[in-house]
């Protein structure tokens, strides 16, 4: 074990990151130890991450080259907005070190590079062209090495990076691998380097940021109404329109907050997307919380769709489609997005199966095979789960004469069925495979004798019966509809048979009207 | 008011409609043709029962089962009166029921609801998880111009669902032209606004063709409990009637062919997707 981090008062008593953890025990016996919680700095990582999208639309996690992390931030094209390079490294890092973390942090070129200066140079801007100059006096750990790498290259009095500039770069593969080649030529832009935002680049946003910070859900759902008005315009003009909308609010105190409705079609009606996150908002229910204030807010778009222009054209069909699909987008944003679904027919003849609930605004085209054969009599209400039930009944094959469901017993005047309906095999993930019988098995070794024996009729029953032992899935139910004396009707359904060796069961399966 | 002359009343009601910036309510209106005279009292004598099975628009509905075991013969009635509501413009029926009540009643079956003239597509399931967002989404639901009817299927006696708030729920409905439909359970009633109050109970059904043993078409006993629809109404509080759902929608039955005797059409509608079915019922009324 060693120590990943010290704090001030242990690296003036000469410990240093890196250390053998015996060794400082050593050093100072009293010394204060905590493991390190990978999960809880990668969650405060990704807070930063989100925030820091306010500065910059591309913003990634390093992964874990360092034990505590490090931002990358593509600041292509946005340093005017803060003044110039200078002025914005300073706000980033000014902002941080008020909230009471020690940071460092550079601007270069390359990601290599400013992973470099930003450990070993901080504060450094580097101009263009000048990566090599600035990297020379570093040492090579700024290369993000391996810790064997780097004593290999200290070894062989390789330590600065300027001092590999002029190496056999052959020479230098043979002896510590492709790793430190590619790290170098990453480092001074040879290659390529790519980092992947956290959050997903919306081409399409609009933004506000606040003097004074707002904290109220009132204020930020007025903003997010003024922000669709602005988002709507981009989009028209460009005839567009999308379909989840993300409402970013930044807090003072490095966390962002996520709202995301999503809209059934694509829209760019500032009403309805408002619309949909007072819905959105009011689901909260203490999510919400805006800390010392909210300084900036901002709504992307995206999945985006083109849409025409409105116009009502004169042999429009009026068939309210849109405005279901509106009211569907207000009930899905208040009530969840699994609350409101609808029956859609799946190809398959197992009841429960047959049909499965879709939710409306995420539908999916239907498969015109899957319609339900309308001769088969199907109840008006299924249970998700079936209840056993006690069941009275003729044997071997007879209808039910008595069920005792809930506790409560029911006389049953009529019945109908069965209705077997067997499992699907091809569910069960077992390959079909051809069972032959024992005695041709036997006989296959000698294929030119085509005897009266193979044609004899082989042990059917076995098979049969081996196979259903074999298959878990196999359930075969008979299906009954009953109708008691109170005209009540029900669905039951029997697994197993009367006279096999499990007595068979019973289940409510649902009813009819 | 006596002396009031009728249109006196109606100029009444039309101004406060536009002090209050709202349409003038459609079961104002309709009282208000009735004070007119348009429409004749008729008396206890009714026409045919079959004719309050057409269901009308803007109507809030209370279908009350005795128990809870009977919600299949609840639904299949429900959507009866719902399906005749379904046009070109509004296409959906909307079906809600609180999240922790799916496996006590059971959720609506696709393959079963083209028995009852209903495309499954036509119904949209929505399972809120507690009073205050169904009622929120019932409202919602009947505000849209393109819902024909909203069902809310309640297991138990909530205690959100009180005079106010059917009252709101009745206005509503009668405004937007959107049916709505309260399942209820038990015997116990409580004040209701609602315009009409079913009583549903399952009956034995008919025998079928060629096996006697098997159930036949769904059959409900209807008891009207309480009608406020005016003229059509009158009188038929009280009544109960048998009726079969057939191909051709609510078919009374008559009493004393109701046990053993064979109905009058005994097969379930054969499609799915039968939008015209029961048709003529509704173009007879």
């Amino acid at each position: 074990m060693r120590l990943a981090a010290v704090d001030a008062a242990a690296a003036r008593a000469n410990l240093s990151p890196g250390q053998n953890l015996s060794d400082a025990r050593a050093l100072v016996p009293e010394l204060e130890l905590r493991e390190i919680d990978r999960a809880y700095i990668g969650q405060v990582f990704s807070d930063f991450a989100d925030w820091h999208s306010n500065a910059s639309p591309i913003v990634a996690v390093h992964p874990d080259v360092a034990p505590y992390g490090d931002l990358i931030l593509d600041i292509t094209g946005v340093t005017h907005l803060f003044g110039g390079e200078a002025k914005m490294l300073a706000l980033l890092v000014g902002r941080l070190r008020a909230l009471g973390f020690a940071i460092s942090g550079a601007i270069a070129d390359t990601v290599g590079a400013a992973w470099a200066l930003s450990h070993f140079a901080p504060n450094s801007i580097v101009p263009e062209g000048g990566i090599e100059a600035a990297l020379a006096p570093l040492p090579v750990v700024g290369l993000r090495l391996d810790d064997a790498v780097v004593a290999g290259l200290n070894q062989m009095g390789l330590k600065t990076i300027g001092q590999l500039y002029g190496r056999d770069r052959r020479a230098l593969q043979a002896r510590f691998g492709a790793g430190l080649i590619t790290r170098l030529d990453q480092a001074l832009g040879r290659i390529e380097e790519r980092i992947t935002p956290r959050i997903p680049i919306a081409e399409y946003y609009a933004e506000r940021r606040f003097a004074e910070p707002i904290g109220f859900m009132d204020d930020v759902l007025m903003t997010a109404r003024d922000l669709a008005v602005q988002l709507g315009l981009t989009l028209e003009a460009e005839a567009l329109g999308a379909q989840t909308f993300h409402l970013f609010l930044y807090r003072v105190d490095h966390k962002v907050m996520n709202l995301t409705v999503n809209a059934g079609r694509a829209t760019r009606d500032p009403n309805h997307i408002a619309q949909l996150f007072v819905h959105r908002s009011e689901r909260l229910e203490g999510e919400y919380d805006a800390g010392f204030g909210i300084d900036m807010i901002r709504l992307a778009a995206s999945s985006v769709a083109e849409v025409e222009s409105t116009q009502l054209g004169a042999f429009e069909v009026r068939d309210g489609a849109q405005d279901l699909d509106r009211l569907y987008d207000r009930m899905t944003s208040r009530l969840g997005p699994l609350a409101l679904v609808r029956n859609k027919f799946v190809n398959s003849h197992v009841p429960e199966r047959a049909v499965k609930l879709e939710p409306v605004i995420a539908r999916t085209v239907d498969d015109p095979g899957a319609l339900p054969d309308p001769d088969l009599r199907r109840p008006l209400r299924l249970l998700p789960q079936p209840e056993p039930i006690n069941v009275l009944a003729e044997v071997p094959d007879g209808p039910p004469m008595r069920m005792v469901w809930r506790r409560i017993a029911y006389r049953i005047l009529k019945a109908s069925g069965p209705e077997r309906i067997e499992a699907e095999w091809w569910r069960s993930g077992r390959n079909l495979e051809v069972l032959l019988p024992p005695q041709a098995r036997e006989e296959r070794g000698d294929p030119r004798d085509d005897s009266p024996k193979r044609k004899q009729a082989p042990a059917e029953p076995e098979h049969v019966s081996k196979l259903e032992a074999f298959d878990p899935l196999t359930t075969v139910r008979d299906y009954y509809i009953i109708e008691d004396d109170g005209g009540r009707r029900f669905w039951i359904f029997r697994i197993g048979l009367y006279g096999a060796a499990e007595t068979p069961r019973w289940f409510l399966h649902g009813f009819f009207s | 008011m006596p002396g009031l002359a009728s249109h006196d009343l109606e100029a009444l009601r039309r101004k406060i409609a536009a002090l209050e910036k709202r349409p003038l309510l459609a079961e104002g209106a309709a009282l208000v043709a009735r004070r007119m005279g348009k429409a004749a009292p008729a008396g206890p004598g009714m026409a045919d029962p079959l004719e309050l099975l057409a269901a009308p628009r803007g109507v809030l509905h209370e279908v009350f089962a005795d128990e809870q075991r009977q919600s299949g013969a609840a639904l299949g009635f429900t959507l009866g009166l719902a399906r005749q509501l379904l046009t070109d413009e509004r296409q959906a029926i909307l079906y809600l029921q609180l999240k922790g009540e799916t496996q006590e009643l059971g959720l609506p079956y696709g393959a079963g609801l083209h028995q009852f003239g209903v495309d499954a597509a036509q119904i949209i399931i929505g399972r809120v998880e507690n009073m205050t967002e169904l009622l929120w989404a019932m409202e919602e639901a009947i505000a849209c111009r393109a819902v024909a009817g909203v069902i809310a299927d309640l297991a138990r006696h909530p205690k959100a669902l009180d005079f106010t708030v059917s009252r709101r729920l009745s206005l509503r409905a009668a405004a937007a032209g959107t049916s709505a439909f309260l399942l209820r359970y038990g015997r116990e009633r409580e004040a209701s606004a609602a315009k009409l109050r079913w009583r549903i109970s399952p009956a034995l059904s008919g025998a079928v063709e060629f096996d006697p043993r098997a159930p036949g078409p769904p059959r409900f006993l209807i008891e009207i409990e309480k009608g406020r629809l005016g003229d059509k109404t009158q009188g038929a509080e009280g009544r109960s009637m048998l009726v079969d759902w057939t191909e051709n929608g609510f078919a009374s039955v008559e009493p004393e062919r109701h046990v053993g005797a064979p109905p009058q059409r005994a097969a379930p509608p054969s499609r799915p997707v039968a939008p015209a079915l029961g048709d003529r019922l509704s173009q007879a009324s």
